[in-house]
């Protein structure tokens, strides 16, 4: 009962957050709901027990890429006007794209039968941290590599798309600075000792 | 397990309400004796001549997507650590193998500057 | 009716929490400005006394407690420019998170409010958040000072977080589960069974990335009063200043707490093991021991701030990326091999589970 409530409010948000995010003029504003969106969908996700991923949800989303949004919204300074022009041109094809995600997820929902069966639930004990682990290492070994290579992918692009960083500055380099001896940089010599004229 | 988190949502509660209250007693209590001066934004003497939101160096942005992907790694060393004690070879060499492919980026990044700073 | 009391003793929880932690965050002002004042050879707040018996003796002591005052009847104001509604609420969402920490600190054996499987993982979920309530204060202010401050501080937070997310790995790696009181309890045996001693550079980096995440000395550019006055809250001042400088203050706390669980045993005696003392000092409650180590932490804190001048920009990231991260990676390779090898006397106990 208390759950089901529970569910209802955090659902609730979630759709309001979702709405807020498309219809806010403010980009930050907007940013700012879709960290509310996901913030629910984690409360969601707890409510159906999965904590680890929840909390990993919070910890990825909210923590790490929505900063990347606040980021890039508050600091490049883009004026927003002239990409809300093309609106009335775009409505076609969004609204296509728009329907054909609604077949598609209409598709999915009427025929998932994976957890209809109460019984295909399994409650253990056990952390479900550890149920991850024990699965995700050994069974799911190869989707593991390949999320590791995606990320490799992921980090070259990134510094491919920025590598316009030419370096000016003259930097320290301590690992240079503490390895100098005192004979690198003195040299003693006798020289033998000038008559005065 | 639900029941453990039950406190978790009031402490973020009541954590923001004792934030509300205190900047409500703030607009309540402090004095309000606003001037054009006082309420322009912090500037050596000077007047603020331009908006203060401008563009910034492609670094910080950088920064913040390795961020994101690091982040990620991170999330996948958690499961592994916590199950490593019980674990054999086989779960050790996977995730061998997932941070070598990970530090080849690493090396990348730092070979091509990204991490250098002026 | 069984719910209601239920709730009522949440919320005493939590006020037997907070209090305090409020109370510790004032006198750990106060102690911050009279040890660095007796560092530097004078002798801090010495004025404001507490009209209380025995406590009046204590010069200064009733210092926190006028600038509690002065700050709610300082004048809050709004720069013009300003987005005022992110403006306001920026102090509390840097505050909240910082609070909400809390929930899953266990301060002795059984006494945690919320006992979660994962606490660990929602700790450092919740400092994650800590960056917001910077990246919206700096924005909404629209102040150039503010929004360099936000910058620098912001791309900081993050770096350092990233070597804290592994230093916390290898805590994970070497505890066998995210649970904080699991945790401290895979630590017992005698001070060598804590995890400072096989986790030592983890150690170190932790309670390093600690101080940067912060932002305090020697990691406060974002501060950096010198040159751009004091970063990202520049423009705030009265009540709303007064909350970014309680969450501040709370998370250096925070971060004490957690270095003394992971890596100083929490609440177990350090004399655990040594024939004559640990019967001599078992009657002490694990509580102070925490509390003893958490005051180390913070001590260093303060100590540090006295004693470091200010890193540069340039430096914090390369120490951040080029030395931390590179070191929890290897360290983390080590304690998987200790493990496999089932190095005693820390990794021969084969995990419950």
């Amino acid at each position: 009962m208390t759950t089901t409530l529970i569910f209802y409010f955090f659902a609730a948000t979630l759709i309001f957050a979702a709405f807020r995010v498309i219809t806010v003029r403010n980009p930050v504003h907007a940013a700012l709901f879709l960290v509310l969106t996901f913030f629910s969908s984690a409360a969601i996700w707890l409510l159906l027990q999965a904590e680890f991923l929840a909390i990993a949800l919070v910890l990825v989303y909210v923590g790490a890429v929505m900063v990347l949004f606040l980021f890039v919204v508050m600091m490049l300074d883009i004026n927003f006007a002239p990409l809300r022009e093309g609106f009335a041109k775009h409505l076609p094809v969004g609204l296509t794209v728009g329907f054909l995600i609604l077949i598609e997820m209409v598709m999915v929902v009427t025929h998932w039968k994976g957890l209809a069966n109460p019984s295909t639930v399994v409650t253990t004990e056990m952390s479900n941290t550890k149920m991850l682990g024990q699965v995700l290492y050994t069974v799911y070994a190869y989707p593991f590599e390949i999320a590791a290579a995606i990320l490799l992918v992921a980090m070259i692009a990134a510094i491919a798309l920025t590598s316009r960083l030419h370096n000016r500055a003259k930097y320290q380099k301590p690992e240079q600075q503490v390895v100098v001896r005192r004979e690198d940089r003195i040299r003693l010599i006798s020289m033998p000792a000038e008559p005065k004229d | 397990m639900l029941e453990n988190y039950l406190p978790i949502l009031f402490f973020m509660i009541i954590g923001i309400a004792i934030g509300a209250v205190m900047s409500i007693i703030g607009f309540l209590l402090g004095t309000r004796r606003p001037n054009p001066e006082k309420d322009s934004p912090y500037e050596c003497g000077f007047e603020a001549f331009e908006d203060a939101r401008m563009k910034f160096d492609v670094r910080y942005y950088l920064v913040a997507i390795l961020f994101i992907i690091f982040d990620l790694e991170i999330a996948f060393l958690f499961p592994w650590a916590v199950i490593i004690k019980s674990a054999g070879l086989f779960e050790f060499i996977a995730m061998m193998i997932f941070l070598s492919i990970l530090v080849i980026g690493f090396i990348y990044e730092w070979k091509k500057g990204a991490l250098e700073w002026e | 009716m069984q719910t209601l009391i239920y709730v009522i003793t949440i919320l005493l929880y939590i006020v037997v929490i907070l209090v305090p932690l409020m109370v510790g965050v004032a006198y750990l002002t106060l102690a911050e400005r009279k040890i660095i004042g007796y560092m530097q050879v004078r002798i801090g707040p010495n004025r404001v006394n507490l009209p209380l018996p025995l406590l009046n003796k204590l010069r200064g002591f009733g210092q926190p407690i006028a600038d509690a005052f002065k700050l709610m009847f300082k004048e809050i104001v709004l720069p013009t420019h300003s987005n005022r509604f992110l403006f306001i609420i920026a102090p509390t969402i840097s505050f909240a998170p910082a609070i909400a920490a809390w929930a899953v600190i266990p301060f002795a054996e059984g006494w945690v409010l919320s006992d979660i499987n994962v606490g660990l993982l929602y700790i450092l979920a919740m400092t994650s958040m800590s960056v917001y309530g910077i990246l919206i204060a700096g924005w909404a202010s629209n102040s150039k000072y503010a929004l360099l401050g936000t910058l620098r501080s912001a791309a900081q937070v993050v770096s350092y977080e990233i070597a804290m997310g592994f230093a916390l790995v290898g805590v994970l790696m070497a505890a066998g589960s995210l649970n904080l009181s699991d945790i401290v309890a895979a630590q017992n045996g005698s001070f060598l069974h804590w995890f400072w001693l096989p986790l030592l550079p983890l150690f170190a980096i932790y309670f390093i990335s600690g101080v940067a995440e912060t932002n305090r000395a020697p990691f406060d550019v974002a501060e950096g009063e010198s040159e751009i006055v004091a970063g990202f809250h520049v423009e705030y001042s009265g009540m709303l200043f007064a909350i970014f400088f309680l969450a501040e203050y709370a998370n250096m706390i925070l971060i004490a707490a957690l270095a003394s669980l992971m890596f100083l045993g929490g609440w177990l005696s350090p004399f655990q093991g040594i024939p004559v003392l640990e019967p001599m000092f078992a009657w002490v409650p694990g509580i102070f021991w925490l509390l003893g180590k958490m005051s180390i932490f913070l001590f260093l804190y303060l100590w540090s701030r006295a004693t470091f001048p200010r890193y540069r920009y340039d430096q914090i990231m390369r120490l951040g990326w080029k030395v931390f991260i590179p070191i929890t990676l290897v360290w983390i390779v080590v304690i998987g091999v200790a493990i496999l090898v089932k190095l005693p006397p820390w990794f021969d106990i084969v995990a419950k589970g």
